[in-house]
C-alpha cells in the first residue's frame, strides 16, 4: 500500500523542529524503518513528519570520559562499526538488529522512541544505565532509559520534545555482559529477550527481561544471584519472573526464563 | 512539493514528488528506473534494496521528500563496478535465480556482504543475507554464488583482513560482588493500572454465564489460550464500580453513557439492543478508527449480557470481531464487580502490528479508563465527589493511549 497524504519539513535546527513538533498533527520522522512500514500500512496516518536525523546535534558521538554520549539520529550500523570501547554491548546489540539495510537507516534515538517492546534498544539501554536526553520548549531535562519507556509505543515524551542523545556509562574492564533474544528468524521481532550487565568495580549487577507487553523489567534479586557468583536454576529464574512479571502465561514465562538463563551462560563465555 | 535534490546514479534529480511518494515508486514511476522490484511495500522483502549514500536500505520505505541531497543508486549504476561484475557471474553460474524478481535487492545486499565479509563464512552470509527474501527459494545457490565471490576476491588479496563483525564480550575474571542497588522493587502495578483490585490471574466467571451457547456461532471458543490458529484472542478483565448491582446493570444499558466513559468512543445511534458507532483507537504513532454495529444481549435474572460487534478501520482495511461477555457481582455492601471476557480478532494491516501482549495491555488500560470515567460519570449524577486515583506512569501512559484531540 502507499502512505496517506502528508507534509514533510526539514528544520534548521532544534529549536525550529520543536516548534514545527508542536502543530496539530505532526510527527517525529527518524530513520523511518518502523514508522515507513505504519505509513504505507496507513496505520500511521500523521499530517506533517518533521526530518530530525539531518541535525548535526543530534548526529555525533562524544566520549565524555566516564560515558558516551551517542547523538540519537545516529544509525544502528554505525554503532555496529564503530565498537565504541567500554560499550562494547552496544556494537553486538547493534550488529543484530533487523537487517544491514535497516540498520543502516535506523536510528538508537528512533528506536528508544517508537517504543516496540519488541525492540532491542529499550531493553539494551536500561540494562545499561543510560540516561536519555530530552529537548523540548521549556529546555533539556534528562530521564533514565529505565523508566523512559511506559507502556507498549509510549515513553515518557511530549508531542514537541525531541530525545537529542542517550548517555551509555561505561563499562570497566573486569564488567561482564551479554544480551540474549528468541526470533523466529533472523532480524525478527524477538519472542522474548535478555540483558545482563555484571560490572564489580562500580558495582552495578543489572539484569532486565524484554519482549514483554511493556516495557523491559529489572530483575533485581537474579541480578544480585549473579553479581554473587550463585547458580540460577531454572525454577529459580521462573519463579522471580513470575513474581514480578504476573502477566505472563506459561509458555511466555518459560520462553523469557530461558532467555534469561542463556543470557546468563554467555556470560562468562569468551567469543 | 518539496524541492530537494537527489543525485540518482550520478544525474541530480529534483525530488518533486509528494512527500508520500516512496523512493521506489519514484525511481520506477518518475525516473523508470525499473531495475528496482517492489515487493511487500513495507520493508520486510528486500526487493527493492538500493544504495543511500553508499549503504544498502530499503527504497520502499524511504521518502525523496526527505532524502535532499543524498546519494542514490540502482542496480542500473553496477553495470562497470566489478565486485558486481563477480556477482553476476556467480549467480548465474550458480543457478542463485530462477524468476529474478529478487535479484536486483539480492544483488545490492549481497555486494555489501561481500564487501563487509570476514570471510567465505556461509552461517554469516546467511544472517547478512536473511533480510532479502527469495520466493523460488534459491537460496542455497545465492548463498553459494556469494561464498564464491568472497572466496575469488581472499584468493586475489582484494578482500578486507578477516575481523569480526562484531565480538560477543570476552570476560577476564569473574569475581562476585554485592550490587549496590540491592532493593527488591515491588511487582509492577498491572497493565491495566487502574483496575482496582488483584490482577493476580484467577478462575474467570464460568464458561457458559453467556446466555446461550457462543461455540455455535462463528466465534473464539472459550476455552482457548490467548489465541490459536483461527485469529481468535482472549482478554479477561474486571474493574469495581462504586454503585450497587441494581445501579451498575442499569448503567450498562444506557448506551449514550456507556459511549461517554468509552476512550475514543462515539455512538451514531441506537436502539434497545443494538447500537451503531465508531471507535478511534490510538497507540503510539498507529490510529485507527473502527466504525461498525454490535448487538446486545442481557440476562436481567443472571446479571450477564453478551456484546457482539464488528468495525472497520476503512483507512487501512483493518477489521475487527469481538464479542465482549460480561457478569456482574456484589462487591461488598456498595459496590459491583463487573468481569469481562473478551473474545476479539483482528484482520489486516493492524493485525500485523499487534501482538496479542500488546492488544492484552491496550485493552486492559482501555477498561481500566472505562471504569475510571464510568465511576466518574455515576458519581457525578448524584453529586458524590469521583474516586480519586493517584497519578502514575500507567495513568499519563493511559492519557496518550486515546487519541490527542488537541494540542499546543
Amino acid at each position: 500500500m502507499k502512505a496517506a497524504a502528508f507534509q514533510y519539513e526539514r528544520p534548521g535546527d532544534l529549536p525550529q523542529a520543536i516548534a514545527l513538533l508542536a502543530r496539530e498533527g505532526a510527527k517525529a520522522l527518524g530513520g523511518g524503518q518502523s514508522l515507513g512500514p505504519m505509513l504505507n500500512l496507513r496505520l500511521a496516518r500523521p499530517a506533517l513528519l518533521v526530518g530530525l536525523t539531518h541535525l548535526d546535534p543530534l548526529r555525533s558521538i562524544a566520549d565524555l570520559g566516564h560515558a558516551w554520549r551517542i547523538g540519537a539520529a545516529v544509525t544502528h550500523a554505525r554503532l555496529e562499526d564503530e565498537r565504541l570501547a567500554g560499550a562494547e554491548m552496544l556494537a553486538a546489540v547493534a550488529s543484530d538488529i533487523a537487517y544491514r539495510s535497516i540498520r543502516t537507516r535506523g536510528t538508537i534515538g528512533g528506536s528508544l522512541v517508537h517504543a516496540d517492546p519488541a525492540a532491542d534498544w529499550p531493553l539494551a539501554l536500561a540494562t545499561l544505565d543510560a540516561v536519555v536526553e530530552i529537548e523540548g520548549p521549556s529546555g533539556r531535562r534528562r530521564c533514565p532509559a529505565e523508566t523512559f519507556m511506559q507502556a507498549a509505543f509510549t515513553v515518557d515524551l511530549a508531542a514537541d520534545e525531541i530525545v537529542t542523545a542517550v548517555e551509555v556509562p561505561k563499562t570497566t574492564p573486569d564488567a561482564a555482559w551479554s544480551a540474549f533474544k528468541f526470533c523466529r528468524k533472523q532480524g525478527d521481532f524477538a519472542q522474548a529477550s535478555a540483558a545482563i550487565l555484571l560490572d564489580p568495580d562500580r558495582r552495578a549487577a543489572r539484569v532486565f527481561c524484554g519482549a514483554l507487553d511493556g516495557p523491559p523489567r529489572p530483575l533485581p534479586g537474579i541480578a544480585r544471584r549473579l553479581a554473587e557468583g550463585l547458580a540460577l536454576p531454572g525454577d529459580t529464574v521462573e519463579r522471580e519472573l513470575g513474581r514480578l512479571v504476573p502477566d505472563l502465561d506459561p509458555i511466555a514465562l518459560r520462553m523469557h526464563a530461558a532467555a534469561i538463563r542463556r543470557a546468563a551462560d554467555r556470560l562468562g563465555r569468551s567469543a | 512539493m518539496s524541492d530537494a535534490a537527489l543525485d540518482v546514479n550520478g544525474r541530480t534529480v529534483a525530488a518533486d514528488a509528494p512527500p508520500r511518494r516512496h523512493l521506489g515508486d519514484w525511481l520506477r514511476e518518475d525516473l523508470r528506473l525499473t531495475g528496482l522490484h517492489l515487493g511487500c511495500e513495507h520493508g520486510v522483502c528486500g526487493a527493492c534494496t538500493v544504495e543511500i549514500d553508499g549503504a544498502p536500505a530499503r527504497a520502499c520505505i524511504a521518502f525523496p521528500a526527505a532524502l535532499a541531497g543524498a546519494r542514490i543508486r540502482t542496480i542500473e549504476a553496477f553495470d562497470d563496478d566489478a565486485v558486481m561484475a563477480s556477482l553476476r557471474r556467480a549467480f548465474s553460474e550458480e543457478h542463485a535465480l530462477q524468476c529474478g524478481f529478487c535479484t536486483p535487492g539480492m544483488l545490492i545486499a549481497a555486494r555489501d556482504a561481500v564487501l563487509r565479509a570476514p570471510g567465505p563464512d556461509e552461517a554469516w552470509i546467511r544472517r547478512e543475507m536473511a533480510g532479502n527474501l527469495c520466493r523460488c527459494t534459491g537460496y542455497v545457490g545465492i548463498v553459494r554464488a556469494i561464498v564464491r565471490v568472497v572466496t575469488e576476491r581472499q584468493e586475489t588479496g582484494l578482500a578486507l583482513p578477516p575481523s569480526p563483525p562484531t565480538a560477543p564480550a570476552t570476560i577476564r575474571v569473574r569475581r562476585s560482588f554485592v550490587p549496590r542497588e540491592a532493593a527488591d522493587p515491588a511487582p509492577p502495578a498491572p497493565a491495566g493500572g487502574a483496575v482496582p483490585r488483584d490482577m493476580a490471574p484467577r478462575d474467570m466467571a464460568p464458561r457458559d454465564m453467556a446466555t446461550r451457547d457462543m461455540a455455535t456461532r462463528d466465534m473464539a471458543p472459550r476455552d482457548m489460550a490467548t489465541s490459536d490458529a483461527t485469529g481468535w484472542s482472549r482478554v479477561e478483565a474486571h474493574f469495581i464500580v462504586a454503585r450497587q448491582p441494581d445501579a451498575t446493570w442499569a448503567a450498562l444499558a444506557d448506551f449514550p453513557l456507556l459511549a461517554r466513559c468509552f476512550p475514543g468512543a462515539t455512538l451514531t445511534g441506537h436502539g434497545a439492543d443494538r447500537v451503531t458507532g465508531e471507535v478511534e483507537v490510538g497507540l503510539g504513532p498507529i490510529r485507527a478508527t473502527f466504525r461498525g454495529a454490535a448487538t446486545v444481549e442481557r440476562d436481567e435474572g443472571l446479571r450477564t449480557g453478551v456484546v457482539s460487534g464488528a468495525g472497520q478501520d476503512g483507512r487501512s482495511a483493518s477489521r475487527t470481531r469481538a464479542e465482549i461477555a460480561y457478569r456482574l457481582t456484589p462487591d461488598g455492601p456498595d459496590g459491583t464487580r463487573v468481569d469481562l471476557d473478551v473474545a476479539y480478532r483482528l484482520t489486516g494491516p493492524l493485525a500485523q502490528f499487534s501482538r496479542a501482549g500488546i492488544v492484552r495491555s491496550l485493552a486492559r488500560a482501555l477498561v481500566a479508563d472505562f471504569a475510571r470515567r464510568l465511576n466518574a460519570e455515576l458519581a457525578g449524577r448524584d453529586g458524590t465527589a469521583p474516586p480519586s486515583r493517584p497519578a502514575s506512569a500507567i495513568r499519563r501512559a493511559l492519557a496518550r493511549l486515546v487519541p490527542r484531540r488537541r494540542r499546543r
